[in-house]
């Protein structure tokens, strides 16, 4: 891993001056980029303060009238919004930790252990990796059925365990693989048994790839309902995604109040991206240092 | 090379040790969360010998009033929460979920037998699958006990009733009506609402020469379309019964008086009288149209009076028409007929007596809230109250006064062919409202597909 | 070649606990629905077996399959093709911007909006300019008024108003993928590049592109799955309408098994997405392996 060493540094082009204009078409290209890519955030915020009324009729430019704060106060009283969200994060989160723990093992035995069915075991993640979850619907409800797992937050976490495990076997075994067999040779002379290589010495350097898998699950956990809204029946156990739908009547929708309640329910997950992006990135890069 | 030694022994217990602490707090927590669920889960079970009166026993009502913001799902919780109190060992729990998801939700329950106690279902063909299951348990004792029965409107729960047994109780019963903006039709100078189809359609080109918006409908959803289709379909078959004729193999889809309904669909669409990108509003961002002032006729099952009567815009301005006769054919007094979604009881119920215990309960108190909150408008319970005087609108005494005129009439398509067939015949329709087709191609593709789904 | 040789327990240790939840939840699932494709069932009442009876009406007389089958491999490619462009912006964010992490979490965030939002959002663009469309307005003030369009309601042109917004949506997440696969490359191979002569585009096109090969990989993976179960923003947009012009696999599955509750005619276009998974895994891994035995 001696080539790792200097991966902190980023590859940066010293000041080339004579390129301004390609430089300028750079910047006018990021800045437009940054505009269509943030601009939704905008515009969920000034859609949560609309009325129904003027949310369906569709301008796209035109500002609330009179600001709705109420849809805000619908969205914290009557989306149970801190239930919900404590659900979401509970489950979001002890999702990410089972996924990463038992696909790194899982990885590190496919890229790295000498026997015979490594590539076996790889071709039977790799065949369930496009599966959507949708199309397993029944034959789980039926699994959970009789595991008793119903309407409790096992028959979420379980399931979304399995399901983001094949992508993350994928990307991790991809990665470890890529990892010199020298240090596992020198390890070994150095007395150190399967599980240090494992803990100390390759864990570390893949966190790069470990948080691409938590980005990965997060983005796939968060939003998901038709498994939650199947398997949980409960009022306390269910997760934001409910509280979105829950303004979508039969014969009437509250808009005001879902874009209300997706604002705060986007809100503590965009602070906390932004909060962390700069460690994340640091993490990254230090992952790859210490090999 | 790399023979085990004990280090990796004990780096491979921690290893394990890990996983199961890990895997314990986990279960440990989920315990934390669920331990109501599974103390309830407990009882349930043994509570299948004899329940004794002050046992604790949870009925699941699964329901599709989640919105907080709705009057009916606060009229739900005040009935729900008054029978709590009055009844400290029954705890009902409230699954509110969207017409979609509870769809989507039930059919996977009712394929793996897990039925909740109260359910959400659909009337006639969309409920019978589920009761020639046996999924459903019959409610005809729980009715007859002490007279839910009779606050019922005269023939509504035929619709619920397979072989002499009750399976559901429904929640509304509505028929489909043209709203109209009386403000939108004076400015293009129609004095009286149409009386015939062919009137109807003039009045379209009138309105649209003003520049003003003729009808407005959601067609994303592709079953507003089949209503008001059906409508024309009641009419130029000279009366109901067309879709049962063809069950029973006595017409077909190919039948004059079809490819005649859809001819008349598709003079109207071709008059210009939808919104353009019609098939991309959904059923909301259509009606908004109508609500807002934009749109001058609005054809809808009479539950949409609530929504238009609470608008702004439109207030006071709104009036009624029943559907016109076409081509001099059919009856205007005969209407499509919507009885509501309904609320049945799973045969497998833990809690069978106290379920049907507590729906009687619901059901007896539910016009009286209903009136209260202004929703009583379409309901399949007799009401008693005085409408003027609670402060319902003109325009919804007016709809009122359109159900007394009732002499029967269809129910919508999906309520009375099989779900495959339904699927075609939307798909079908919706097709007509982007471009204009063969009508006898149109009336082809219904019957193809309903012999594919036989 | 793997060199590490360990017991069988440990094999086990390690594989086991992964491969078991995963077998129960994912695979055994997938089985049961290969069965059910063999059987005409509503779902609810009672079933028959039929043999391949499901797939032969599929196959051949379901008029709505092979569209939705093609909606869903362009689907697929024009995901695909977002990817250079991902890469370039990751290159240009890397190589010139000092801070590149506000930029890269920005682009990223249309991915976490709900789907709900999604949907809304892009409708107010693609609406008919009276519906107050934003595109046909700023179309008609520009003076393109003919270049307007029914956006979501034109059989021919709503299918590629869905591509784009699905393009829009998941280009900043394919930006942070290339982004952080950029990051790993090790520097000193860019400085010994630079004395060899190449520098600039130059050395991205001789370094960052076949280093980053394993990176297209995932890319490549992510947007064919995104591709396959794209199911949650056309049935918000379009519910595949009109008619069936925006049908993809997922939605006509949807239709099929929970609308005309035919379970059975379900499951079998689950099991021709399950082969279509198998192929595409395939062959794009075999692809992958022959370029990263070429660069590595």
């Amino acid at each position: 891993m001696s080539q790792s060493t200097h991966t902190a540094v980023l590859p940066s082009i010293k000041p080339q001056r004579k390129f301004s204009i390609g430089k300028t078409l750079m910047w006018v290209l990021l800045a437009i980029l940054l505009v269509t890519q943030l601009y939704p955030l905008l515009w969920l915020a000034i859609y949560s303060l609309k009325t129904n009324e003027e949310i369906l009729s569709g301008q796209f430019f035109a500002l609330p009238h009179v600001p709705q704060w109420s849809n805000y106060s619908a969205a914290m009283e009557s989306g149970n919004y801190v239930k919900y969200l404590f659900n979401s994060l509970k489950v979001t989160l002890i999702t990410m930790v089972g996924v990463l723990f038992l696909s790194s093992l899982v990885s590190f035995a496919i890229s790295r252990f000498k026997w015979k069915y490594g590539q076996a075991v790889m071709v039977i993640f790799l065949i369930g990796m496009m599966i959507p979850m949708q199309a397993t619907l029944l034959p789980l409800m039926i699994i959970f059925k009789n595991l008793d797992f119903l309407n409790t937050h096992k028959a979420l976490i379980f399931p979304y365990i399995a399901f983001q495990t094949p992508i993350a076997v994928f990307i991790l075994s991809g990665f470890m693989k890529s990892i010199p067999h020298e240090i596992e040779e020198s390890a070994i002379v150095d007395g150190a048994g399967v599980f240090r290589i494992f803990w100390n010495i390759v864990l570390p350097v893949s966190v790069p790839p470990m948080v691409t898998v938590c980005i990965l699950t997060f983005i796939n956990i968060w939003n998901e309902y038709i498994l939650a809204a199947t398997f949980i029946s409960s009022e306390r156990l269910k997760t934001l995604p409910f509280g979105v739908y829950s303004f979508v009547s039969q014969y009437s929708v509250n808009y005001g109040a879902i874009g209300a309640f997706l604002v705060l329910g986007a809100l503590p997950v965009i602070v906390i991206y932004f909060l962390l992006a700069d460690k994340i990135t640091k993490g990254m890069v230090a992952g790859a240092v210490k090999g | 090379m790399a023979k085990m030694n004990m280090k990796s022994i004990l780096g491979l217990v921690l290893t394990g040790s890990l996983a199961i602490s890990l895997t314990a707090c986990g279960s440990n927590s989920n315990n934390g969360g669920n331990s109501e669920a599974s103390n309830n889960a407990g009882a349930t079970n043994a509570a299948t010998e004899k329940p004794a009166s002050n046992e604790k026993i949870t009925i699941t009502f699964q329901n599709i009033y989640p919105d907080p913001t709705d009057p009916k799902h606060n009229m739900m919780k005040k009935i729900v929460d008054q029978y709590q109190s009055e009844h400290p060992n029954v705890k009902i729990e409230l699954d509110s979920l969207n017409t979609d998801q509870q769809k989507q939700k039930l059919k996977t329950q009712a394929a793996s037998k897990e039925v909740p106690d109260i359910t959400i279902v659909n009337p006639a063909a969309q409920m019978q699958p589920y009761v020639d299951a046996g999924l459903f348990a019959p409610l005809n004792d729980m009715v007859e006990q002490n007279g839910l029965k009779d606050t019922f409107q005269d023939g509504v729960l035929d619709f619920y009733t397979f072989d002499n047994n009750l399976y559901a109780l429904p929640d509304g019963n509505n028929i489909g009506v043209v709203y109209y903006n009386k403000e939108l039709f004076e400015q293009a100078g129609i004095t009286k609402t149409p009386e015939t189809f062919e009137e109807m359609v003039e009045d379209v080109k009138t309105l649209k020469a003003k520049g003003i918006q003729p009808m407005a409908i959601g067609e994303k959803d592709t079953w507003t379309g089949s209503f008001l289709f059906m409508n024309v379909l009641l009419r130029t078959n000279g009366g109901p019964g067309f879709l049962s004729d063809v069950v029973a193999g006595k017409k077909t889809f190919e039948d004059p008086a079809f490819v005649e309904a859809v001819d008349a669909m598709q003079n109207l669409i071709q008059a210009g009288a939808f919104q353009e990108g019609v098939t991309s509003f959904d059923y909301n961002a259509g009606e908004n149209l109508f609500k807002t002032g934009k749109a001058a006729m609005y054809y809808m099952g009479s539950w949409a009076t609530g929504g238009i009567e609470t608008s702004e815009a439109v207030k006071g301005k709104v009036g009624v028409f029943k559907f016109p006769t076409v081509n001099g054919k059919g009856d205007a007094n005969q209407f499509m007929l919507a009885p509501g979604s309904a609320f049945a009881i799973s045969a497998d119920s833990k809690h069978l007596q106290e379920t049907k215990d507590f729906l009687n309960y619901f059901m007896l108190n539910f016009p009286k809230e209903a009136f209260a909150v202004k929703g009583a408008v379409g309901l399949a319970q007799k009401v008693d109250g005085d409408f003027k005087a609670a402060g319902y609108s003109d325009m919804a005494i007016n709809v009122l006064d359109l159900f007394k005129e009732v002499k029967g009439g269809d129910l919508a398509f999906d309520n009375t062919m099989n779900p495959g067939t339904a699927q075609g015949h939307l798909t079908s329709i919706q097709n007509i409202f982007v471009q204009k087709k063969d009508s006898a191609e149109v009336a082809k593709e219904h019957q193809t597909a309903y012999e594919s789904n036989k | 070649m793997n060199v590490l040789k360990v017991s069988k327990l440990t094999i086990a240790l390690f594989v086991l606990p992964c491969l078991l939840l995963y077998v129960c939840l994912v695979f055994v699932p997938i089985i049961v629905s290969l069965y059910t494709s063999l059987i005409d069932w509503n779902g609810i009442g009672e079933s028959k077996f039929i043999g391949l009876e499901n797939f032969k009406d599929l196959l051949f007389h379901d008029k709505v399959f092979w569209p939705a089958v093609r909606h869903t491999l362009m689907f697929a490619v024009f995901s695909m093709l977002e990817i250079p462009i991902a890469l370039f912006v990751a290159i240009l964010l890397s190589r010139f911007v000092k801070k590149p992490n506000f930029l890269v979490s920005s682009y990223f965030m249309p991915v976490i909006l709900s789907v709900v939002i999604i949907g809304q959002l892009w409708k107010t663009i693609y609406n008919p300019a009276s519906m107050g469309g934003m595109l046909n307005q700023v179309l008609e003030w520009v003076g393109l008024g003919s270049l307007q369009q029914q956006w979501l309601t034109d059989p021919d042109i709503a299918m590629y108003s869905l591509y784009f917004v699905a393009l829009w949506q998941y280009l900043g997440y394919h930006t942070l993928i290339q982004f952080t696969g950029i990051q790993n490359i090790p520097s000193d191979i860019y400085e010994a590049a630079k004395i060899d002569g190449a520098e600039g585009l130059k050395a991205d096109w001789h370094i960052t592109l076949p280093m980053n090969v394993p990176i297209f990989k995932i890319s490549i993976v992510l947007a064919f799955i995104g591709s396959l179960q794209s199911f949650d923003m056309i049935m918000v947009m379009t519910g595949g309408g009109p008619g069936n012009a925006t049908d993809v696999i997922a939605t006509h599955m949807y239709r099929m098994s929970i609308l005309s509750m035919k379970y059975g005619y379900g499951s079998a276009i689950a099991a021709i997405l399950v082969v279509v998974c198998l192929v595409a895994t395939v062959v794009i891994n075999y692809g992958f392996n022959r370029l990263e035995r070429k660069y590595t």
